[in-house]
């Protein structure tokens, strides 16, 4: 869907974006991930043909792209980081979409447009002016502008940035919706706890360059070679831990309170193992967990150094 | 229709509703129409039985002495030759064109501060989209303007008893191909600057500019004022366009058609020049405030 090679930004002697290559399938929601300053909105923009490219090229739909054409552009649909307040505050939020549904030669426009605003639970507010919106509103009335023309492929860049929690779940939702409609979606963020609960693949980018492009689950998998499980007890007895380490499937064994963590190799179910020696020793598990990695973890650890291996093996698939 | 020119169309309807909605351009035509009222009304004062004599009436009095002081008796003459009607309707456009001029550069600017055009720009148009949607807006308005004040000198015309003679409609045509020039300097401006204020500061730096180049030639200061004017007209005068404006008004009353017609053609030239400029520009710049 799209696609980018070698893509480089320079302003002057800063480098803002290091020959990236990305690549979004279709139907997927792609996390692109990195801190703020990474070179994620600098990317986004050559992908839309607003700036141009120092090097590099970007492919829309198996074509080619260049910024004159417009009738890729139109099967993409954008919602900025923020929506411009400035733009036409006196337009009510109904002919803000009429201008767009125009620009768009949408047929039937107001018949989508009061669907759409149906849809975002916008319509009691179609009569209300831009400047009189909240930031959830406008947020919510520029994924309607973006998803009017029925695009392809909807590019996010921070949606969820200085949302309420109750605006946060709107957008997710409707970006789940709109994945389940067969959008494929492009999502730029840094907040990661949101990312890993829609995403099916994530790339991470960090000071420009591309350290990591797989799903969270190939992800962890190369980054985390090892796991933890939590094993919760009544009371943790002197020297378990240290029997517990003899395991030959154990790595290493602490105490925190009353619950044993054992690490142990990434692949393989070890439970039964840790139950049985934990029985043998006249212990009963109260409960025993495997601590997931998280996303934010994951991306700690990427975006920190030591990485090379990982971007050797994995980074730009 | 390919999608830059649709959009440009829609754009450019949605800037011309928005200045049609606003006072401004209202205001602008009041304030041209009464001192074109003045001059029309007060010109027949001005005239005895040798012919024009601003000394009759004190506001062609004082425009005479003024003009007189800067270019010659032999200007004031000549632009009063054909009567009243083409320094009337060019000093009745003025205001509209300033305003129609200065709103658009601020405009354009405060626009792409605020991220107008990106917006679009997210859509099937583009900045050159939202370039030529600007320029339209503002032929538009300026064919709306002279409409009405040539429409209001043809009947204060008939009022005060004055042919409204080809002289009138030649004036309004050449004020029409110089405003297409002078917008498309005033879409290169919004272009090369990355705000409102500096946009309007170029537009308005490049025509004084070009005004005194035009007008040192021949205006009454020293010797070495005009030879220098006269050097500096040579070089630039080919990007400016008051010498294509001033070379058809000079055909016109040469009784040249053809040159007349060509200087016409030189400004829509030097149009297409600078908005082809402004368009590379943006196309390197980016849309992006």
């Amino acid at each position: 869907m799209i696609q980018a090679r070698a893509l480089v930004k320079r302003y002057g002697t800063f480098t803002a974006v290091d020959g990236i290559d990305l690549h979004i399938r279709p139907g997927e929601i792609y996390g692109f991930l990195g801190p703020n300053g990474a070179g994620k909105t600098s990317t986004i923009l050559m992908l839309l043909g607003i700036t141009r490219p120092t090097s590099g090229e970007v492919f829309l739909f198996g074509e080619r792209y260049t910024p004159s054409r417009l009738d890729l552009r139109r099967r993409i649909g954008v919602v900025p980081e923020k929506h411009p307040r400035g733009v036409w505050p006196w337009m009510t939020a109904e002919e803000y979409l009429r201008f767009f549904a125009e620009l768009f030669a949408i047929p039937r426009p107001q018949e989508r447009i009061d669907s759409l605003l149906k849809k975002v639970d916008l319509h009691g507010f179609r009569n209300k002016r831009i400047r009189e919106l909240s930031r959830g509103m406008l947020q919510k009335l520029s994924f309607t502008r973006a998803i009017l023309h029925d695009p392809d492929v909807l590019l996010l860049d921070e949606p969820i940035s200085g949302l309420d929690p109750l605006g946060i779940q709107q957008v997710r939702d409707l970006i789940v919706s709109e994945n389940r409609d067969g959008r494929s979606i492009f999502i730029s963020s840094h907040q990661l706890s949101e990312m890993e609960r829609i995403c099916h693949r994530v790339a991470i980018i960090s000071k420009g360059k591309l350290m990591a492009e797989d799903t969270m689950e190939n992800l962890v998998a190369r980054l985390f070679r090892e796991r933890e499980i939590h094993v919760e007890l009544e009371k943790v007895p002197h020297g378990l831990a240290a029997l517990m380490k003899k395991l030959p499937s154990v790595l290493d064994c602490t105490v925190n309170a009353n619950t044993l963590i054992v690490t142990v190799p990434r692949q393989g179910d070890f439970r039964r193992v840790i139950s049985e020696f934990l029985i043998g020793q006249s212990q009963v598990p109260l409960r025993i967990q495997e601590r997931m990695v998280s996303l934010e973890e994951a991306f700690v650890t990427i975006t920190q150094e030591n990485i090379g291996s990982l971007v050797s093996s994995g980074g730009g698939g | 229709m390919s999608d830059r020119a649709r959009a440009a169309r829609i754009i450019a309807k949605r800037q011309v509703f928005e200045a049609l909605i606003s006072p401004g351009l209202y205001i602008a035509l009041v304030v041209g129409l009464f001192l074109g009222y003045f001059l029309v009304s007060g010109f027949s004062r001005a005239v005895d039985s040798s012919g024009f004599n601003p000394q009759l009436h004190p506001l062609y009095d004082l425009i005479a002495r003024a003009l007189e002081g800067a270019f010659g008796k032999t200007f004031v003459d000549s632009l009063f030759a054909e009567g009243p009607l083409p320094f009337a309707f060019a000093v009745s456009f003025l205001p509209a064109f300033l305003y129609i001029a200065v709103s658009s550069v601020f405009k354009f600017g405060l626009e792409k501060n605020a991220g107008a055009v990106e917006l679009v720009a997210y859509g099937p148009a583009d900045g050159t989209s939202y370039l030529i949607a600007s320029y339209v807006k503002d032929l538009f308005l300026v064919l709306l303007a002279i409409i009405v004040i040539v429409a209001f000198m043809v009947a204060a015309a008939a009022f005060y008893n004055y042919v409204a003679g080809p002289e009138l409609f030649l004036t309004a045509l050449v004020a029409f191909f110089l405003s297409l020039a002078l917008f498309a300097y005033g879409v290169l401006a919004s272009m090369l600057t990355g705000n409102a204020s500096s946009s309007l500061a170029l537009f308005v730096g490049i025509i004084a500019f070009f005004l005194v180049v035009l007008f040192g030639s021949f205006a009454i200061v020293g010797e070495y004022v005009r030879n220098l004017s006269t050097v500096v007209a040579s070089a630039v005068q080919w990007i400016s366009p008051f010498f294509y404006g001033n070379l058809s008004l000079k055909a016109n009353a040469a009784g040249d058609s053809l040159g007349f017609f060509g200087g016409l053609a030189l400004l829509v030239v030097l149009s297409g020049v600078i908005l082809a400029a402004s368009h590379f520009i943006i196309r390197a710049r980016g849309v992006r405030a």
